[in-house]
């Protein structure tokens, strides 16, 4: 997926951003600053500090353009990545990072974690546009669906996709891990 | 550190998933640089979950962030023109390379050391000794062959702070700038081919400077110079 369906041509822009063509940087940002918005807005959940992350990121972006390597993957992608690392990173970074429990206690929750998989409700709705990926989300069950895409889409830590979804820690740990072991094997 | 295939994989994709907590993140974050393998599950990963940003609603930003953007980027222009102008003015100043000279001695038992328990043939055409400007300690030594090979080997392993890299540069005496050789891990040699550059030659300058992670951004030094040394002719 290098570019939008209009044609948009993010490896073009990265390129011209490493050459120091600060219009290129605006023309991203009118392309996309509204979706870039939405995506650090979901995971860092406070509209001041998605304006710093996307003001953070898009400086990332200006800098670290000449190191975007095209072999390694498409510029959309790398884009996107550079704005959910960057509010990744304000999320946990603001967090007092509480350790879980004891990892027998979590043992003893992964051993239960698919006996409750399935009775998890739908926390979100797919979308077709997401093709493949889609796919292979739907078969899995219902709670390792969630629990991803909570993760990912809302910036949901361990514990918060436990409250979330009502379940143990040591299931959801559990569910992250055979879910994206699953992932990876649907999709190759 | 033994970790299983199936361990980075899920490393790699909790990282980008996002729920690594702080401490992890900035794990993962120093090891990308230096391990391909992760690097490559990382950017597996990145592939494979990138449509689920679709599900995040489009949210118009303040009028006041592009022009916020656009500021923060001149500042760092301005920034990066004056730490070059000092850089500049540092590489001219004299008194630096008397000291440098000062610490030929010690250099000059390094040397000797590695001579000593070094007789490669064929053996290396010239040899630098990379000290630290301040106190003049030995940090790396570069070996330059004939045939344009040249190897930079720690002499100790230099701490490099987050979000930072070294990088390796050169500069023969009537070069108008500096030219990177790359950026260098602080703990492991490292081989290099010059073959886009002329033969080393007598008092050429390699030093390594502090520089932001993917390198500097202006193609010149822009971080402090952390160790510095001229090439010597040793015999053959």
């Amino acid at each position: 997926m290098p570019n939008a369906p209009d044609g948009f041509d993010y490896d073009a822009v990265l390129r011209a951003c490493a050459r120091g063509e600060q219009q290129a940087l605006h023309h991203l940002y009118q392309q996309d600053g509204r979706h870039l918005l939405g995506v650090a807005l979901r995971i860092v959940r406070r509209r001041d500090v998605a304006e710093d992350v996307l003001h953070d990121a898009f400086v990332s972006i200006w800098q670290k353009a000449a190191s975007f390597d095209a072999g390694r993957g498409a510029g959309r992608g790398w884009i996107y990545s550079v704005v959910r690392h960057q509010a990744l990173n304000a999320l946990r970074g603001g967090e007092r990072e509480v350790q879980a429990d004891a990892d027998t206690l979590d043992a003893l929750q992964e051993a239960q974690a698919d006996n409750t998989a399935d009775t998890v409700a739908e926390q979100f709705e797919l979308q077709a546009s997401m093709g493949r990926l889609q796919d292979c989300l739907e078969h899995l069950d219902s709670a390792k669906r969630n629990s991803i895409v909570c993760a990912y889409v809302d910036g949901c830590s361990h514990s918060e996709i436990a409250t979330r979804l009502n379940a143990p820690l040591g299931s959801v740990k559990a569910w992250l891990k055979r879910g994206l072991a699953a992932l990876r094997e649907c999709m190759g | 550190m033994n970790e299983t295939l199936e361990q980075l994989q899920q490393l790699a994709g909790e990282y980008v998933l996002g729920t690594l907590p702080a401490a992890a993140r900035r794990d993962v974050e120093q090891r990308l640089a230096r391990e391909p393998q992760l690097r490559a599950e990382v950017d597996a990963w990145e592939r494979r979950l990138l449509p689920l940003t679709a599900l995040a609603e489009p949210v118009e930003p303040s009028a006041q962030l592009w022009p916020r953007i656009a500021t923060s980027l001149q500042r760092r222009a301005a920034a990066v023109e004056t730490a070059a102008e000092g850089w500049r003015r540092w590489w001219d100043d004299l008194r630096l390379w008397r000291g440098l000279a000062g610490g030929a001695v010690a250099a000059s038992a390094v040397l000797a050391a590695l001579l000593l328990v070094k007789p490669e043939p064929p053996g290396p055409a010239y040899m630098v000794v990379l000290a630290a400007p301040q106190d003049q300690g030995a940090g790396w030594v570069v070996q330059a062959s004939l045939d344009r090979k040249l190897t930079l080997t720690p002499l100790h392993g230099t701490v490099v702070p987050d979000r930072k890299a070294l990088q390796f540069w050169t500069k023969a005496t009537n070069w108008s700038g500096p030219v990177s050789l790359g950026l260098v891990a602080p703990d492991r040699a490292r081989k290099l081919a010059l073959d886009q550059l002329p033969p080393v030659e007598p008092d050429q300058l390699f030093e390594i400077t502090l520089e932001p992670e993917t390198g500097s951004p202006t193609g010149k030094p822009t971080g402090p110079v952390l160790y510095i040394g001229k090439a010597v002719k040793v015999m053959m």
